[in-house]
Parts: structure tokens; C-alpha cells; sequence
């Protein structure tokens, strides 16, 4: 009997040594975050905001952003310059730039990679073909010097979003597709998928779905190596468990907590927060086809009685940054503008005026997730002062969006991220609708709320085709005030991209786009 | 004994087909689109189309189910539309940890229910009775993502006995893929330190799980060995002078352990429920992850794979559990 109990107390004992000698080394980075989004590591198939945060450390674009979106600054590409009226762009590829595997970066590998992810025609691949809709538009012109020829006359502005966008624009290395591809698969989709053809900073070691995604320093890297020679990103699904893990050293940055730790964390010692607004919007839409909601001065009576302060300080707990206008802060041509804030008496006597005087019947409809759950709930009250009596339905994402998508809701609590760092990614989603029908040649969110309005819809066409981007600005500055003033949207909040790490670690610089984080300038003191 | 068995795997065979099949169907009529599920919201309809069309989605319902039944008897269980993998592979990959997981959890709730409905039997009436079967009933009426963050508040926070989450620290790297069950796989490549720090990596998420198990165990161990104390052949042998330790332990609860043994063959399919949740607190790369995480995105194939797997799991242990009896039992007869 004596004997087992020595046995199990030297077992417990040897399980339950305190943690000595279980600090994260020096030379490597260790970042939480819930990465259960990530399926596919091929730059082709990128879309989620997480994936593209690994793309980003595994490969290289042609051209690159300064930490404001509004600076392009070179990549891969040392310069370019614009052929003709803008429509052809020549790029200079820097020479002796080495991939991963050794071999250089040359204009084949640039037009290799724009075809295969031209021909896999993935999902996100629409940011790419919309303007060059096929390899012919991709011309080698000698080893280091390339064309792209867009189907209208690009800005610069214009050239770097979409040249810039992550993933689908990444240069790839021809010979490791060579060397992985199959009968069944001659892009060598299924190799890539869990393995990198990069020439970014770093290189991926290994990616465990619903685990860590390992990444190894390149040392030959063009513009140096990396400051932290290893990084190490675990999958932490729950929010408290980041902050539990940032507190107790199981990791040195934390991707995703909640406000309320985050506010914690600015005043604790031996932390440091960061905080930098997000590239999305998260707003409330009326379907203008669902009665009353084709009334403008319903929608103008529902915009100002929703308590935007409530939303912003008590929901989102400081989190997000008030915003009315869908170019959000950080993105060329946002308009500063934000008319709109709680005025019941205003809202009653706009609903007199649209002949609604003892209110109407709606509902909202939400994902049963925090913060739009309780946004929802939120309006839900707002509206009951004026009169408006809505019930809350909450949907699962695939369900919410099947019902958007099909244009069947009435008031929708919902978000939008943008897709690449130009207000042209949000133009057309958010003001092109001359036909409410099957047949409109873009079907986003004003078709969705069917809000049809074809002289503004010229106005976003033509926008699309001004090459001079002052003018350009310009006009997105007006489409936003037109949408602003008679859009099926109230738009409520840019959230604040917010991250909290161990003030050892020095050097991170918060994007507005999170998938734009750069892990190789990071080091540990 | 053989016809008993090959009737049992007769009906194991009918129950999964049956689950198979209305899983199938009612993943259908959810009013929901999957490639809405998977896409960003702000992906094109154009985007959609064209997913939808490589998912096969795009084809009458029972053109989908006939491809579907055709393909499990071909052994594929298809692909899945989130992680774009084939299902059976995403099963293989995830299953190791929770059975790594679910097993020990397993052992730890059967220790530790087994001790306490013992004492509990013994100290009738008494405190430590109470006290056992409120500590069982606590595990049982917590939710795990409640109980396993105080446990890591406790032992790993204020403590730091035991590491808080994942499989193993995240700076190390893992030992070569050979089997997939890691803590196996760190033995094969003598990685005797690496060992031991995986094994404390277990202990909470496997006490978080083995807890819920607790209860149940305590409970039936408890009323099975009281019902046993008063048998004729207790009372002989504790006439004959033996030990009370060893009236208890070798001829009390050896009798008293068929119930028991089926509460424990039944919680080894419910660990798998309840390991959802401790693998998202835990940040276990688990079955029950992948499970909650197919379900939410409408991942049709993953979901059937993930619930034929469960169906067949439960069968099976039924079926170990029924064969069981007659070893532990003599006088049980199969018909």
C-alpha cells in the first residue's frame, strides 16, 4: 500500500512541477488568435481576414502599402509606370530576389502566377478578373519587365489596391508547382493548401488545422531577415483564454480579446495595447422593397432614432469608432460625415410626415453572436420609442445571408468588410443598384435592400472610369453623402482593430486591415 | 454467441444507415445556404454561383443523396466544403486528440467516480457520503466551459501546476507524424521530457471532461454496492476475519461493478459531446471542434461523416458493453 502511494505522489508530483524554465525563447514570437477560419493556405484561395494574415508572411506581391493605404510603395516591383491612358501598367521586377526554394523572381514566375490563379478560379479571384479577366492581359516583356493591361484605364490608387491585394496577386514559384503538381491536379491546388511557394519574410513550417500555424524566418529575404526568427501562431478560440494566456506568458500577443480585457491591459503593467480602426463597417439596412421601408422618410425617422453613443460606448465598449459614411477611416476618399445621432421627436415627425403616425410593425433579423445580437436589441428599443414595434429573429450566418441574399428581410443587423484598400471595393456594393431584378450587373447590398437609383448608379460607373484619382475622390466623397442622405443604410461603427501584448515585444504596427500585419519587424527585448 | 454478434452488427449496420440518411435530409430543409456559410459576406453572387457549382450543390437533392449513399459504400465519405478536404481524412486527422483526450478523461472520471461512490457506500450517511456526491453532482451540473476556466484560473493562473492550453507548449515543435496520436508519437521518438509536458497539457482539459463522467459513476457505484453490503456472501466473508478493505474492494465491488460498467460504456460516446466544449476552451485541435465548427457552416459531408462516426461509435460501445456482461457474469446467456 505504501508503495503505490510513493508511486502516485512522485506521478502527480512530476505532472504538477510548477512551469520552470517554460518562457517562450527570445527569438520566437508566439501569437494567439482564433485561426479556426483558415482551410486553405494557397495565396488562390485566400479570402477569410486570417488566412491572408499567414499569405502575408509566406508571399510577396508586386507592390506593397505604407502603413495609410494611400502610399504604394514597392515590392517585388522596384518601380512601374503607366503606359498609354492608364490602361497598361509596366512593372520592374527587382532583380536577384530569391523564392523560398532558391530560385529568383522573374518575370515568368509574375505571369505563371497570375495564370494559375486566373485559371483555379477560386472565389476571391473576382477582385482580379473584374479587371483583368484573362492571362493575355499578363505580358512578359523581357526577364525582369512585365506588362498588365487592365479592361479600363486604372489610377495609380486604383493599380496598388488591386495589385496589392493579398493571396490571388502573390507571386508563386513556378518550379515548386512544377514539382508538386498532378494529372488531377496541375496547379498543384491540393500541395499548396498546407505548404508554401513564397518569397516573403517567412517561411511556413507546418499548419495544424484547428492547432498553430509555424513559421520559420527566410534568411535571404530581399529587404533582410526577419527580426524574430520564428513565429508560432495557436489557435485559441475563446477570448478569456487569450487574455488568461497573455497574462500568465503562454503567449506574447493576443489577437482577439474582448474590450473590457483590453481596457484592463492599458493599465496593467507589463502590457501594451494597440488599437487602429478596422476596414469594416457594421450597419443596419432597410429593404426598401418590404413595406414601409420604401418611404425615404421611414428610413430617415429609423437613422435618427437609433442611439448610435449607446451602441458605440455601451455595446462595443469603446470598441469601434463612430462612423456614418461606408468608406471607413483609413481608406482614400472616406467623407467625414456623421448627421445622425438619437433625436426621438425628429423621428416621431418624420414618421407623420411619411403617414405612419402610430408607428408599424418590422422585424430585425441578426446572427445570435455578441456585439449584433445585442446591437439588435439595442434598435429594437430605439425604434419602440418611436413607435415602431420590431421583433428580434436571430439566424445563423448561412441562414441570415440566404435571406439577404434573396432580398426577404426587412432591417438587418449586419457587417461588411473591405475587400481591398480602395473605395472602389465599396462603390458598388454599397450604391450601384439601377434594377431591383435578377438581371442588375451587380447584385451587393444596395440590390440587396433594393434601393434602385440609377442616376447615382451613373455616377459610381463613371467613377470607375475617372483615371485622374483627385477626381475619383471626388466622387466618392459625393455617392457617400447621396447614400448617407437617402440609402437604406444606417451605418453605425467602424470597430477598432484591438491587440494587447507583453511590452517586451516592440515594433508591432496594427494595420486597418488586420490581413496586412507585418510579424517581420517584430522583435522581443 | 457468434449469431448474437452478428445479429448486434446486423442492426449496428441499419442504425447508422438510418442516421445517415435523416442527417442527410435535415441538413437539407435548414433554410440555409452553405456557400453563404463559407464565402465572406461581401463575396459576389457570381462568387457563390460558382462555388455552389463545384460543391455539386447546384444538382436535385437526390442526385446529391445517390451520390452521396454510392460514395460511403466506395468508402468515401466526400469532401468537405469548408476545410475543402476529404472528410474521412479531416476525421483521421482530428480523432487522435480527442481520444487521447476522451480516454483519459475517461479513466479519470472512472477513478475518481468509482472512489467516491465506494467511500460514499461505505461512510453511508456521513460526511464524506455527502461530500462525495456533491463534488460529483458539482462536475455534472457545471457547464464544462464554466469549469474549465476556473480550473485553469486556479491551477494554471494563480498556481501554474499545469500548463493551460493546447496539446503541448507552442515554441516546441511537434515530433514526426507517425501514428497522429502525439503523446504516442513523442514516445516513438523517445522524446521522454516532451512526454511528460504533454501529460501535464492533459490534465485539466481530461479533468475538465472526466468530471462530467463522475457523477453518474458515483451514483451507481454508490446503490450498487449498497445493495450487495447486505448479501449472505459479504457477511460470510467478513466472518471469516477478512480485511474490510478487501471485503469491500475484491468481493463487494467486483459484484456490484455490472451497472456500473455500462454507465461507463455509455459515457465513453458522451465524452464526445461534452468534448466540444472542453476542446474550444482548451484549444484541443479535436473531433469535437471540427464537429461544432462543420455544423455551424452547414458543412453537409463533415457533418454526416462527423455523425455516422458518433452513431458508430455508440453502437460499438454498446455492443463491447453487452458482451461485457456475460464475462463479468457467467450466468448471462446471449440468445
Amino acid at each position: 500500500m505504501l508503495k503505490k502511494v510513493i508511486l502516485c505522489s512522485v506521478v502527480l508530483g512530476l505532472l504538477a512541477l510548477p512551469a520552470l524554465g517554460q518562457a517562450i525563447p527570445k527569438d520566437t514570437l508566439v501569437v494567439g488568435a482564433d485561426m479556426g477560419i483558415i482551410v486553405d493556405l494557397d495565396p488562390s484561395r485566400a479570402y477569410e481576414v486570417f488566412t491572408n494574415v499567414v499569405i502575408e508572411q509566406l508571399y510577396d506581391n508586386l507592390v506593397d502599402f505604407e502603413g495609410t493605404f494611400d502610399v504604394i510603395k514597392p515590392a517585388l516591383a522596384e518601380s512601374w509606370e503607366a503606359l498609354d491612358d492608364g490602361t497598361t501598367w509596366r512593372f520592374y521586377i527587382r532583380k536577384g530576389v530569391p523564392f523560398h526554394s532558391g530560385n529568383e523572381v522573374t518575370a515568368d514566375a509574375v505571369v505563371f502566377s497570375f495564370t494559375r490563379a486566373l485559371a483555379l478560379d477560386f472565389a476571391p479571384i473576382w477582385m482580379l478578373d473584374q479587371y483583368v479577366p484573362t492571362a493575355d492581359n499578363i505580358k512578359k516583356i523581357d526577364d525582369y519587365t512585365v506588362d498588365v493591361t487592365f479592361k479600363i484605364p486604372f489610377s495609380e490608387g486604383l493599380m496598388g489596391a488591386i495589385m496589392g491585394v493579398q493571396g490571388i496577386c502573390g507571386i508563386i514559384d513556378p518550379s515548386v508547382v512544377e514539382a508538386h503538381k498532378t494529372g488531377d491536379d496541375p496547379w498543384a491546388n491540393k500541395w499548396l493548401q498546407f505548404h508554401d511557394a513564397g518569397s516573403g519574410p517567412y517561411k511556413l513550417v507546418e499548419w495544424l488545422p484547428n492547432d498553430r500555424v509555424v513559421l520559420e524566418g527566410f534568411n535571404d529575404y530581399w529587404d533582410g531577415p526577419p527580426e524574430t526568427k520564428n513565429v508560432t501562431i495557436i489557435d485559441i478560440p475563446e477570448r478569456a483564454q487569450q487574455r488568461v494566456a497573455l497574462e500568465n506568458g503562454t503567449i506574447d500577443l493576443a489577437w482577439n480579446l474582448l474590450p473590457e480585457a483590453i481596457d484592463e491591459f492599458k493599465t496593467k503593467e507589463g502590457f501594451t495595447v494597440y488599437e487602429t480602426p478596422s476596414w469594416s463597417i457594421d450597419y443596419v439596412a432597410m429593404n426598401a422593397g418590404m413595406e414601409p421601408f420604401g418611404n425615404p422618410l421611414v428610413r430617415k425617422a429609423i437613422k435618427y432614432a437609433i442611439d448610435y453613443d449607446a451602441i458605440v460606448e455601451g455595446i462595443m465598449s469603446g470598441a469601434a469608432i463612430v462612423g456614418q459614411t461606408f468608406i471607413p477611416t483609413g481608406i482614400p476618399g472616406h467623407l467625414e460625415a456623421t448627421p445622425y445621432h438619437k433625436d426621438v421627436e425628429k423621428a416621431k415627425q418624420l414618421l407623420v410626415d411619411a403617414g405612419y403616425p402610430d408607428g408599424f410593425s418590422t422585424q430585425i433579423v441578426c446572427q445570435p453572436t455578441s456585439p449584433r445580437k445585442d446591437i439588435a436589441v439595442q434598435v429594437q428599443q430605439d425604434l419602440a420609442e418611436i413607435g415602431v414595434e420590431a421583433e428580434v429573429v436571430q439566424l445563423i450566418a448561412a441562414q441570415m445571408y440566404t435571406l439577404y441574399r434573396n432580398q426577404a428581410h426587412y432591417i438587418i443587423v449586419a457587417g461588411w468588410g473591405v475587400d481591398y484598400g480602395h473605395g472602389d471595393s465599396l462603390v458598388k456594393p454599397f450604391a450601384h443598384c439601377c434594377s431591383t431584378g435578377a438581371d442588375a450587373p451587380v447584385r451587393q447590398l444596395k440590390w440587396r435592400n433594393k434601393s434602385a437609383n440609377c442616376p447615382l448608379t451613373a455616377v459610381v460607373d463613371a467613377s470607375e472610369a475617372e483615371v485622374d484619382e483627385a477626381k475619383k475622390l471626388q466622387m466618392y466623397e459625393y455617392i457617400q453623402q447621396e447614400v448617407l442622405d437617402d440609402g437604406p443604410f444606417a451605418i453605425l461603427f467602424y470597430p477598432l482593430n484591438q491587440f494587447a501584448s507583453a511590452d517586451y515585444v516592440k515594433d508591432f504596427v496594427p494595420m486597418f486591415s488586420e490581413s496586412y500585419t507585418e510579424f517581420c519587424g517584430i522583435y522581443k527585448e | 454467441m457468434i449469431g448474437y454478434m452478428v445479429r448486434r452488427l446486423l442492426w449496428m449496420v441499419f442504425v447508422i444507415f438510418g442516421v445517415m440518411t435523416l442527417t442527410f435530409f435535415i441538413a437539407r430543409v435548414i433554410p440555409a445556404d452553405p456557400v453563404a456559410a463559407v464565402l465572406p459576406s461581401n463575396a459576389p453572387d457570381e462568387a457563390i454561383e460558382k462555388e455552389r457549382e463545384r460543391m455539386g450543390l447546384n444538382k436535385p437533392i437526390w442526385v446529391q443523396y445517390g451520390r452521396y449513399i454510392s460514395g460511403i459504400l466506395r468508402g468515401d465519405f466526400g469532401v468537405s466544403i469548408r476545410t475543402r478536404q476529404p472528410v474521412i481524412e479531416d476525421l483521421i486527422r482530428y480523432f487522435p486528440a480527442t481520444a487521447e483526450l476522451a480516454l483519459t478523461s475517461l479513466l479519470m472520471g472512472t477513478a475518481i467516480g468509482l472512489t467516491l461512490g465506494v467511500i460514499s457506500a461505505v461512510k453511508q450517511g456521513k460526511i464524506a457520503d455527502h461530500a462525495g456526491r456533491v463534488f460529483a453532482i458539482w462536475g455534472l451540473s457545471m457547464p464544462a466551459f464554466f469549469t474549465g476556466l476556473m480550473l485553469v484560473i486556479l491551477f494554471s493562473h494563480l498556481l501554474r501546476w499545469f500548463p493551460q492550453l493546447g496539446q503541448m507548449p507552442a515554441y516546441l515543435r511537434r515530433p514526426p507524424h507517425i501514428t497522429g496520436f502525439l503523446i504516442l508519437d513523442t514516445m516513438i521518438a523517445g522524446n521522454w521530457r516532451l512526454v511528460v509536458t504533454e501529460l501535464r497539457h492533459l490534465v485539466l482539459p481530461a479533468f475538465t471532461l472526466g468530471w462530467l463522467s463522475t457523477a453518474s459513476i458515483v451514483r451507481i457505484t454508490r446503490s450498487s454496492m449498497l445493495e450487495v453490503f447486505p448479501e449472505e456472501y459479504i457477511k460470510t466473508a467478513r466472518m471469516k476475519g477478512l480485511r474490510e478493505s478487501r471485503v469491500v474492494l475484491k468481493h463487494a465491488l467486483k459484484n456490484a461493478m455490472l451497472p456500473t460498467i455500462t454507465v461507463i460504456g455509455l459515457r465513453v460516446a458522451s465524452l464526445l459531446e461534452g468534448a466540444v466544449l472542453t476542446e474550444t476552451v482548451f484549444s484541443w485541435p479535436g473531433l469535437g471542434r471540427y464537429g461544432v465548427s462543420s455544423f455551424l457552416s452547414i458543412d453537409f459531408p463533415a457533418v454526416v461523416g462527423v455523425t455516422i462516426f458518433i452513431a458508430f461509435l455508440y453502437s460499438f460501445c454498446n455492443l463491447i458493453v453487452d458482451l461485457l456482461y456475460g464475462y463479468l457474469n457467467p450466468k448471462i446467456r446471449y440468445m
